[in-house]
């Protein structure tokens, strides 16, 4: 599923571009233009136009209801099971506009997989968790869903702790243990990104901490893109952030930027505390 | 708090205080729902002791062996060397009872799922007021329905008589359907909302979704609206009597009339005598019927408490 995507094979349309154009189009992952989207009559997002950065950590900030979730969503067209959700303007992945009718929205989720704010294993082993997703994707080998479970958890840096009861079930583990599982269970269909909504939110600082070590080691290999409420958290492991406002963004720019010498007052007041 | 209150101490305020009248309302609401309470345990408790001893009494004092009564399959309590052997009866109920939980299982769950994941707007709304309308109709309805329609139907369809354990088991799963139904659409509903999406995020479809996760997540109370529909069905009598010809043989095949523990009391209890053999027997059915409910009871509390939502 993941080779139809790459670049090598799908870089015709891109070759016979100017060059400067082409490295350009090789840093952003996805590149937002126009992007707006509506709820029924309620406009959630507007307007919105950046790019994403491959293989970095790009936080989305901002008050309640600023859209930046709405917009996360958007991007692996999650926001099609929400009834009246329709959307307009683009988001490049690659060489396909993801707000397009033509999109098999079941294979995006799996090169675009998401983590939810709560922790939401399915009620099976913590094995079957993992395997569960790749069954859907046809692998039924045993020796080759050992291997990618072992090799997901320990990529989610969960492993260590439940190697010795991968056959529990996934319910019995903590809430931060099953925030990883949860990535352990995205990681396994090979994503090229990831988007995490608030991944953190609902758990302790230990587990918390945990996972931000695990953004750190993933962006490594994966591009992240996360929305947080802890302004600590996006300062601490994000390499550019996105500021919304009442669905506009408002800035975006180096995460010391925005933090150190925001350009605008609505984003100093915000990371100041001002208000949000 | 007011300024009245305010000014008095915390001692004035806070401490237990002997206030007569108030203290016996309080204790009059205690006693008032006591007494319900009371009185719905010893209902239960005296049904079931009643029961017991009258469904006993044909073993204990009329001689009738147990042995026989669970196991020979002649019926016939009249005759001149009074039989009772209660196994068509038994196997009736249950042939019905699992039939027709095996067609409106599938339908319910099925029903459920459309209303909960395909068509959650105007699904339910026609499919809601359907199911309410399903339970609101009298078993008598149905019977007579069965009757006029589905006996006449079957004898030119398939055959035989038409009264027969296909009838029977027809009118009971429209009849146990809207049970299971509207059970399995609140297990469907009650599951959390991130497990559906967490499915779709990792790149499940739909079919995939609802076969591989929201299904076997709802799986214990799925399992719960099938067997309080099979309990329904259980103690069924009028429409099903009416439909499914109330033979004491037991039937060889699907399209044979046959009878079930509730028919069999039903017709008879009218034309024995309080405290007679025959009628004793009736009572010993009946025990049958008790014991079978409080099983399913514990079946629905057993896979209550695996519920994981």
């Amino acid at each position: 599923m993941k080779t139809v995507m790459e670049p090598k094979q799908t870089n015709t349309r891109i070759a016979e571009q100017p060059r400067s154009e082409n490295t350009e189009m090789k840093q952003a992952a996805l590149d937002v233009k126009h992007l707006n989207i509506y709820y029924g009559e309620n406009h959630a997002v507007k307007d919105v136009s950046f790019s994403i950065g491959k293989n970095a950590v790009t936080a989305l900030i901002g008050p309640s209801g600023c859209g930046k979730s709405t917009f996360l969503r958007s991007i692996n067209r999650m926001n099609d099971l929400i009834p009246g959700a329709r959307s307009t303007g683009e988001i490049q992945y690659d060489d396909v506009n993801l707000i397009g009718d033509d999109i098999n929205v079941v294979a995006l989720r799996k090169e675009i997989g998401m983590v939810f704010q709560k922790p939401n294993p399915f009620p099976k082993s913590i094995y079957n968790n993992i395997v569960h997703a790749l069954k859907f994707n046809g692998i039924r080998s045993k020796k080759k869903l050992d291997g990618i479970v072992e090799e997901s958890l320990r990529k989610a840096a969960l492993w260590d702790e439940v190697k010795d009861r991968l056959h529990e079930s996934a319910l019995s583990l903590s809430g931060g243990q099953q925030q990883r599982l949860c990535i352990a269970r995205t990681l396994a269909m090979k994503p090229n990104i990831l988007l995490l909504d608030e991944p953190a939110s609902a758990l302790d600082p230990i587990s918390n901490a945990k996972i931000e070590d695990l953004i750190m080691e993933l962006k490594k290999e994966y591009t992240i893109v996360i929305v947080t409420h802890n302004m600590h958290q996006a300062s601490r492991i994000s390499d550019k952030t996105a500021f919304f406002l009442n669905g506009v963004l408002v800035e975006f720019d180096k995460t010391d930027k925005i933090f150190t010498n925001p350009s605008k007052k609505d984003t100093e007041d915000y990371i100041t505390g001002r208000f949000g | 708090m007011d300024n009245k209150t305010m000014t008095m101490a915390a001692s004035q305020r806070l401490l237990k205080k002997s206030n007569k009248s108030a203290l016996q309302k309080e204790k009059r609401g205690k006693y008032l729902v006591l007494a319900s309470a009371l009185l719905i345990i010893s209902a239960t408790i005296a049904i079931t002791i009643f029961l017991g001893s009258k469904g006993l009494q044909a073993f204990i004092s009329n001689g009738v062996s147990i042995y026989e009564f669970l196991t020979s399959t002649k019926w016939n309590p009249t005759a001149e060397n009074p039989l009772y052997g209660a196994v068509p009866f038994i196997l009736g109920s249950f042939a019905v009872t699992i039939l027709s939980a095996l067609i409106a299982a599938p339908l319910g769950i099925g029903g459920a799922i459309f209303m909960t994941e395909i068509a959650p707007s105007w699904g339910k709304k026609i499919l809601q007021p359907v199911i309410e309308l399903l339970v609101g109709i009298p078993s008598v309805v149905y019977g007579f329905i069965g009757l006029s329609v589905l006996v006449p139907f079957l004898r030119d369809t398939v055959g035989g008589q038409g009264f027969s354990l296909l009838a029977g088991m027809i009118v009971l799963s429209i009849m146990i359907l809207p049970t299971v139904t509207s059970i399995a659409t609140d297990a469907m509903s009650s599951l959390p909302k991130g497990l559906r999406e967490s499915s779709y995020a990792i790149g499940a479809t739909r079919w995939q979704t609802i076969w591989r996760v929201l299904i076997p997540a709802a799986m214990p109370t799925l399992l719960t609206a099938i067997v309080l529909g099979m309990a329904r069905a259980f103690g069924e009598a009028l429409a099903v009597q009416m439909v499914i010809g109330n033979v004491r043989s037991l039937p060889s095949a699907i399209t044979d009339p046959s009878a079930t523990l509730t028919t069999i009391i039903t017709l008879n209890m009218g034309h024995t005598t309080f405290g007679s053999v025959e009628n004793n027997v009736l009572w010993s059915l009946a025990l049958i019927l008790l014991v079978m409910s409080f099983i399913f009871i514990l079946l629905i509390r057993y896979l209550s408490s695996r519920r994981q939502f």
